[in-house]
């Protein structure tokens, strides 16, 4: 349902469809009401154009109103294109990546006795100030941070291998002091026991979430052209609607 | 007033580090985000008195900025030290979206602006930091004119929750303001008829070398405080901006564009660095050789 939802919020105004059907079964997991509570644990989405996946959620728990996500990136909505602060139930705006995880550590660092989750893309770990982030984590030992990455493999202009490739982020992490967990993305059994993992950690938490691109709708499964779409033709969109139902 | 000494010379970073530390004596939510430099900052006493008020990221600017964004978040008022060359310089980009879209209550403090820092040459004598910080919306720009005014400014800063940046400079430098600072309001050093001279920091003490000069000081570089410089400009008729800083989108070309704006019938004059880097050596010869001596007027 969250998948259709999504696609009807992407066909009437585009948006980046790609990377939310990765993303979304973590941030629907994220926001069952039983792993954390948003109204004092803090959720960072760092890959800020992931938006429409976040605000479908939003509207599944009812922090907003479902009419509005037809508004989504039209002028005077408050669903901007890329996550905005200004909607009920989102801590941080973002759109320009690798600046999330610096801010989570401010929230965890400041607020030590909730947890500080966000969202990265590992496209978005070519910024280094990732790398600045997690020194800094390690160092200030903050175990209520969680660092989920949603891992397709792929970057807007194809895949990460190729256009600069990144190696195992798990290692990396690991190598930066903080403790990991490989999980599959899609599987919410996964991720909701590799949160639990994290919350007993004495480190920050680095869950490496692999997912796909598109996933749910085949068409667009692995295909890095599906990263943002501007418009979707009658065909493409009925074929998704039939997939999903 | 009466032309200040010389003799006066005070270190404005000193002054910075001491009211910073008496505020957070009393005001718990003071937070200082520290790049490396605490002890060019003068913020080594605040971090040996509030070790966990004191938070240490190494040489991470754009981290830096994105975290201290994240622990305003959580209710602080939180300042970022380092040199201008450095912060806002490096992490532009993570003022612009952690900081300010963020609506975030982050002080930016950028020390060794402009030609003063002397002989430490082009990369540390940052002169593009207004330009970048008064274009950013939410930000407040601040410049003291001296380590005097640091004192009766940091407290108004601090309990305003808007975001700002403040410019500090590398050495001692003279005290001659008035202790009247107000956000949003330039001070009148000076009267006179002749011409107004307005500026902020340490250069505009050259502007006493100009006689029967009105001599304004817009340490509150934004918001601007219209009102005072345009009845000082429509009684002299003969404006002059001087800032140590670019030409290029400075406190001159803020102030034209309210002149152009209100029509105002006047001979306006900019002195500034023209489109060019600096160079090591003391800052007596720097000023001198682009024109910041005021010795060509």
């Amino acid at each position: 349902m969250l998948r259709l939802d999504l696609l009807n919020l992407i066909y009437k105004n585009g948006g980046h469809i790609g990377g939310c059907l990765s993303a979304l079964d973590i941030i629907d997991t994220l926001y069952d009401g039983q792993s954390f509570n948003f109204d004092q644990d803090h959720f960072v989405l760092s890959a800020g154009h992931l938006a429409a996946a976040l605000y479908v959620v939003l509207a599944k728990i009812g922090k907003i109103d479902k009419k509005l996500l037809d508004t989504y990136s039209c002028f005077g909505s408050p669903l901007q294109g890329h996550v905005s602060h200004r909607v009920p139930g989102v801590e941080y705006s973002s759109g320009s990546l690798g600046q999330g995880l610096s801010f989570a550590t401010g929230l965890a660092l400041g607020d030590s006795s909730h947890y500080s989750v966000c969202l990265t893309s590992d496209g978005e770990h070519q910024e280094g100030q990732i790398w600045e982030a997690a020194t800094f984590a390690n160092k200030y030992k903050l175990k209520n941070l969680i660092n989920i990455i949603s891992a397709n493999g792929l970057q807007i202009d194809g895949k990460i291998e190729k256009i600069m490739p990144l190696g195992s982020l798990s290692e990396k992490y690991i190598q930066f002091g903080w403790n990991t967990i490989t999980i599959d993305g899609h599987n919410q059994d996964e991720i909701k026991k590799a949160i639990e993992l994290a919350k007993k950690s004495n480190q920050p938490t680095c869950i490496f979430a692999k997912t796909i691109m598109g996933k749910g709708i085949s068409y667009m499964e692995n295909n890095f052209q599906y990263h943002d779409v501007k418009s979707l033709s009658q065909d493409l969109y009925e074929q998704a609607v039939a997939e999903l139902k | 007033m009466n032309k200040p000494s010389p003799n006066s010379n005070k270190s404005m970073r000193q002054a910075f580090g001491e009211t910073l530390l008496t505020l957070a004596r009393t005001n718990h939510n003071i937070y200082v985000v520290s790049m490396d430099l605490a002890s060019s900052l003068s913020i080594d006493k605040f971090s040996a008195e509030f070790p966990d008020r004191f938070i240490e990221c190494g040489i991470t600017e754009s981290h830096a900025a994105s975290f201290a964004a994240g622990l305003a978040k959580t209710g602080k008022t939180v300042f970022l030290c380092s040199f201008a060359c450095f912060s806002p310089a490096i992490n532009w980009a993570q003022i612009r979206q952690s900081i300010c879209e963020n609506e975030l209550n982050v002080k930016i403090v950028g020390s060794h602006a402009g030609l003063l820092s002397g002989r430490l040459g082009a990369s540390h004598q940052m002169l593009e930091d207004i330009a970048l910080m008064r274009t950013l919306p939410k930000m407040e720009v601040f410049a003291p004119l001296d380590a005097n005014e640091i004192e009766t400014m940091l407290p108004l800063i601090t309990a305003s929750s808007s975001p700002s940046y403040i410019r500090l400079v590398r050495p001692d430098t003279p005290t001659f303001s008035q202790p009247n600072f107000q956000i949003g309001k330039a001070n009148i050093l000076q009267t006179g008829s002749k011409i107004t001279i307005i500026g902020y920091g340490p250069v505009l003490f050259e502007a006493f070398k100009i006689e029967n000069a009105e001599i304004i000081n817009c340490s509150s570089i934004k918001p601007l405080d219209e009102k005072t410089i345009i009845e000082s400009v429509k009684k002299t008729k003969n404006l002059l901006i001087i800032e140590d800083h670019q030409k290029n989108c400075g406190l001159g070309e803020a102030i034209a564009s309210l002149i152009l704006n209100q029509k105002i019938d006047c001979q306006f004059r900019h002195i500034a660095i023209d489109n060019q880097f600096g160079q090591s050596g003391d800052p007596a010869d720097l000023y001198k050789f682009y024109g910041l001596d005021l010795c060509t007027i």
